[in-house]
């Protein structure tokens, strides 16, 4: 489903490389977790997957669905299933959040050449999911994440996903920040989208969120590559013994 | 010492002085150099009667408002009308060239008591027809008794090239609520100035919104004078400009009583080489006291050439006041650009969601629900017309 071939990606307005030759396969069904240290550029890539602006790649490939994903627009890339959930929900003042949802979903429904979904519809799937991801009906009036605590973002950004019903899931660190009923009602949510035909990178610094989404595979980023990967015993051992002997092989 | 200036064509045909940037109120909207042609008054043209009524439909209030005024080419259209004026005289002191050119030349205006509780808004519409250029000049007076509540609406629809002045006389007496709506949705090719004069007594809510997207020139003046305690005012403009359009608004709220409050909003969406202006001045009297004044103004500029300049002034003699002023200028948030768009949106509904956005604290101001809908809408249309054309 995805394929990360050799993957160099540098800041556009500065002489630094972020990621640095990283190589990952992605097949459906599968759970994989990255972990790995501050700043090893977990989030600058799920960032180049979603299509962020300021990064440039310098080499390798990127192909989702046997076409390059690099070539595609953010709102194309979500249209063909790819969805981040963000370490850092965006506040977007002004904007309701169940606007927000109907518009997002009809707009790649319509991307897809899908007929749009009808209020009544929309409505009974948003009520549907927001109540197994307890999101209250008054988190849906307010704007998009504003005022929302940390724990609440979190939970908005797994029941856009699970509104949205990408064939991609990204998440990046929705863990931090969740008490530990929220993360149990958030690792509920991602397991019920688990499926054979999607596929779902999750990155985090905890093995704690690894007991409940349980990964099949887990890879260690250093320095912008993998520097191991293994089975969830992975996760397990680097809880041990911390990322030291890692950043010593990546240097 | 003043220099005699040489008159312009456009001075020449009104025979009057038009003020001009040495003038420091005008330092952004030089109306000497802005009316580039002869706008003379006193024409009388005759209205189609099919123009007449495609621009009455135009207008966004069509469906909601109980009785109308209409006024075609300066003149009261007694067909379209179903309000009659009342016996009401102009008050208000002339002292600035927008107020001195309307006393030399307007032709009729509303006459308006307002009393009771009027539960359905009452829309003044203001119509100019396709002729050679001209001068339009209407004066109206709107007085709502104590303890009456209404809502009024000011629709300035026309197509082809005038010069509209208006100018609007509101007295508010004890205890009553206005909500006043003014749509300037002039022709492209119009100049509009305009001057509100609102006098607010005791125990008064007033809610005023301005929705400014038409005419190619727009300056407008409003004075608030607070002569009863416990009163309250919301003053909010939203401004959807575009091509070269220019429009500058100068308000003046002047505390005279203690215990009042004033909000001022405005939002300004400004593409092209489109420019706003938005001078606002608080003035709160020595024996103002605990007077709660603030303003804001923000614009989101869509295009590199587009301009915004802000002017706010606090003229403070109390000292146990509260307030501020706050003025912002910028384009749209990058960040909250991607994360729509990683969503799915495409980047020009993205866009246009983002400008609602903006532009919708101004219009949640207003609180009648179908004035606000159909101003919403109207805003809606504007930017889908906007995007379609470039
Ligand atoms: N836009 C940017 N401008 C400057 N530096 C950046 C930018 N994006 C990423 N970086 C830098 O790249 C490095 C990797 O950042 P990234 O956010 O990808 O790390 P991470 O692995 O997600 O870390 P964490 O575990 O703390 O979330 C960091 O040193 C960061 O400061
Ligand atoms: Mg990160």
């Amino acid at each position: 489903m995805l394929d990360i071939n050799n993957l160099h990606v540098k800041l556009e307005d500065e002489d630094r490389t972020i990621v640095n030759g990283l190589t990952l396969n992605v097949k459906p069904g599968e759970v994989h977790a990255i972990m790995g240290p501050n700043g090893s550029g977990k989030s600058t890539l799920s960032y180049v997957l979603a299509g962020r602006a300021g990064y440039e790649v310098t080499d390798g490939s990127v192909t989702f669905k046997g076409e390059d994903l690099l070539e595609m627009s953010p709102d194309q890339r979500a249209a063909k299933g790819v969805f981040l959930a963000f370490q850092y929900p965006i506040e977007i003042p002004g904007v309701v959040t169940m606007q927000f949802l109907k518009v997002a979903l009809n707009a790649q429904r319509k991307a897809r050449g899908e007929k749009e979904l009808s209020t009544p519809d929309f409505m009974r799937l948003v009520k549907d999911r927001a109540a197994k991801l307890n999101v209250s009906q008054d988190m849906l009036k307010r704007p998009v994440n504003v005022g929302f605590s940390g724990g609440e973002k979190k939970r908005a950004e797994i029941l856009q996903m699970a509104v949205l019903e990408p064939s991609l899931c990204i998440l990046d660190e929705t863990d931090s920040g969740l008490d530990i009923d929220a993360l149990r009602v958030v690792a509920d949510g991602v397991n019920a989208l688990r499926s054979p035909d999607r596929a779902m990178i999750v990155i985090t610094h905890y093995q704690r969120l690894l007991d409940y989404i349980v990964p099949d595979h887990v890879h260690v980023l250093s320095k912008g590559r993998i520097v191991k990967s293994g089975d969830k015993s992975l996760a397990l051992e680097l809880e041990k013994q911390g990322y030291a002997e890692f950043d010593k092989s990546a240097a | 010492m003043s220099i005699a200036l040489a008159r312009t064509a456009a001075e020449e045909a009104l025979d009057f002085s038009l003020p001009h940037r040495r003038m420091e109120e005008w330092r952004w909207t030089d109306l000497r150099q802005m009316i580039d042609k002869p706008y003379p008054p006193r024409q009388m043209v005759t209205a189609e009667q099919g123009e007449v009524e495609r621009l009455l439909k135009s207008s966004p209030f069509a469906a909601i408002a109980g009785a109308r005024m209409v006024f075609v080419n300066g003149h009261y259209d007694s067909k379209h009308s179903k309000l009659v004026n009342s016996a009401v005289e102009p008050q208000a002191e002339i002292t600035e060239p927008v107020q001195q050119m309307n006393a030399a030349f307007a032709t009729d205006g509303a006459r308006l008591v307002l009393s009771g509780s009027i539960d359905t808004p009452v829309e003044l519409v203001f119509i100019a027809t396709d002729a050679a250029p001209r001068t339009i000049a209407t004066h109206n007076v709107i007085e709502v008794a104590g303890g009456a509540s209404a809502t009024i609406i000011e629709t300035h629809i026309g197509k082809g090239s005038y010069l509209a002045n208006s100018v609007t006389e509101i007295r508010i007496g004890e205890g009553a609520r206005l909500d006043r709506v003014k749509a300037d949705l002039e022709s492209h090719d119009a100049t509009h100035l305009a001057h509100a004069h609102v006098t607010l007594s005791a125990n008064v809510t007033y809610r005023e919104f301005t929705l400014s997207t038409g005419a190619k020139l727009n300056r407008q003046n409003g004075t608030y004078a607070f002569k009863g305690e416990h009163t309250d005012a919301k003053i909010s403009g939203a401004y959807l400009l575009a091509g070269k359009q220019h429009a500058d608004s100068r308000l003046v709220v002047d505390h005279q009583v203690p215990n009042c409050a004033s909000r001022e909003l405005f939002k300004c969406v400004m593409d092209d080489h489109a420019r706003s202006i938005f001078q606002g001045k608080v003035i709160v009297r020595p024996h103002a006291q605990k007077t709660d004044g603030k303003q804001s103004s923000h614009a989101l500029l869509l295009s590199e050439t587009a301009e915004f300049d802000a002017k706010p002034e606090l003229e403070i003699f109390a000292d146990d006041v509260a307030c501020g002023h706050g003025a912002t200028a910028g384009d749209l948030n990058e960040d909250h650009l991607f994360y729509l768009e990683s969503r799915g949106i495409t980047p020009a509904e993205a866009k246009a969601l983002l400008i609602a956005a903006f532009v919708g604290e101004a219009f949640e101001t207003i609180d009648h629900d179908g004035i606000r809908e159909a101003l919403t809408d109207y805003a809606a249309r504007w930017l889908t017309e906007h995007r379609r054309k470039g």
